[in-house]
């Protein structure tokens, strides 16, 4: 079957064949890896980078001792956020790190340029995912500022969810995002032939 | 295929360099995202120093003091709340906890006539009484603004105190100018939101800690401070 034939006919299967031909080289699984480390990491870790700083500079104190700080703010998943928000704040460095990896994977495989969809995805994924993860205290970060600046802070308070929204839309962008990447990689490397013209077919005859 | 050919892809074709724009553009917008972060840092002061106006749990001559800025209808500071007390539990004369006010109108406009209840209370009921009404106003607060004011008098009667001061009280207004100057205080340290704690060491060294961190984080982080002298 054709993989744009596939794609039509389900989205998913395709993009989870996209991601077998990309995640299946080293190279891909490690870069969607690291990414997907950094994201998370960021994201914890981030709020508190002061503590981290002041801690990492306090004379004393032993690398054990640091490292467990570090190990100790991840716990902050549970504590920090609800079960949606936790749930989202995991799931969006992964998908993240696939749709970078699809990227470059497309953009060095093809040497074509991406479409301005995907990047728009990509971006809009990640940044109402950064803005989300931006709750790691009550109005903190990026989320009450931005929402302050529009006018809309009071909005947050009649969500059913508190903000924890925009972690879902931020998982739907990155889907949109790979969706549409794996789209690409399942269109054949190939100029595409012209339709082909209309020709009269040839009538079968039962020769004797 | 020639490169003529090439050229005339109409999905476009592009230098090598080219291929790497869009990570760069979406490790540029996370960057610039990131940087109300970043800048808050510009903002950052020094804490005011624990005074005789602050509400204190544990030994007033505590090495080391925790000041938490928190916001009543935040429900990441009920959610931290017991883990302070089990801080000043476990720490008996080492750690000392005090509460300054830092309610987010913004998210949560009941907040600011929550807070002055409690110190409505302090005024009626003393530090203790402050205590166990802000105990209790964490415990029944559904959080996010949803707790309804008329159970601010009632929460007063479960503490002991008498309604009809405690109504009089919270209707004068006269600790708005104290809430004020709190999240003052909480803004020149610069709390970039609830719950933002602030350890300080007993040679003056401060720690930040911002959310609802686990208590082996406080814990980790208050054992580094106590060996600050």
């Amino acid at each position: 079957m054709n993989p744009m034939d596939t794609l039509r006919q389900n989205p998913a299967r395709a993009m989870i064949e996209a991601g077998r031909e990309v995640l299946g080289r080293p190279a891909y699984l490690l870069l969607a890896a690291a990414t997907a480390i950094i994201v998370l990491a960021a994201t914890l870790w981030l709020p508190n980078y002061r503590l981290i700083g002041a801690v990492f500079t306090t004379p004393g104190v032993a690398l054990g001792i640091k490292l467990q700080l570090l190990a100790s703010l991840v716990g902050g998943l549970a504590s920090n956020f609800g079960a949606v928000a936790a749930v989202s704040t995991a799931v969006i460095p992964i998908l993240f790190g696939v749709d970078v990896a699809m990227l470059v994977y497309f953009a060095r495989q093809r040497r074509a340029r991406l479409a301005r969809g995907e990047i728009a995805a990509s971006l809009g994924g990640a940044a109402s995912g950064a803005i989300a993860a931006g709750c790691a205290a009550c109005g903190s970060f990026l989320l009450l500022p931005i929402l302050s600046f529009l006018g809309a802070a009071g909005a947050l308070a009649l969500l059913p969810l508190g903000g924890a929204e925009l972690g879902l839309v931020s998982i739907a962008l990155l889907l949109l995002s790979i969706y549409l990447i794996a789209r690409k990689i399942a269109t054949p490397p190939v100029c595409a032939l012209p339709p082909a013209p209309a020709t009269h077919q040839p009538t079968t005859r039962n020769t004797p | 295929m020639s490169r003529k050919h090439e050229s005339e892809n109409p999905r476009g074709w592009c230098a090598r360099d080219d291929l790497w724009s869009p990570v760069f553009i979406i490790a540029a917008a996370m960057l610039a995202l990131a940087m109300p972060a970043w800048a808050q840092e510009e903002m950052a002061g020094i804490v005011e120093p624990v005074s005789a106006r602050d509400h204190l749990r544990g030994a007033r001559a505590a090495p080391v003091k925790l000041i938490e800025f928190g916001d009543t209808e935040c429900p990441l500071c009920k959610r931290f709340h017991p883990t302070l007390k089990r801080i000043v539990d476990e720490y008996p004369g080492k750690v000392a906890w005090v509460f300054r006010h830092f309610p987010i109108v913004e998210i949560h406009p009941k907040a600011p006539k929550e807070a002055e209840a409690t110190e409505c209370a302090a005024e009626l009921g003393g530090e203790t009484v402050f205590w166990t009404y802000l105990d209790r106003l964490y415990e029944i607060t559904p959080s996010n603004d949803r707790l309804d004011p008329a159970e601010l008098p009632r929460i007063a009667q479960h503490v002991g105190l008498a309604r009809a001061p405690f109504e009089q009280c919270l209707k004068s207004g006269r600790h708005a100018a104290r809430i004020a100057a709190d999240v003052v205080d909480a803004l020149a340290a610069g709390a970039p939101g609830t719950p933002y704690s602030v350890i300080v060491a007993p040679n003056g060294k401060t720690y930040e800690v911002v959310g609802n961190q686990p208590y082996e984080t406080l814990r980790l982080v208050i054992d580094i401070a106590l060996k600050q002298k």
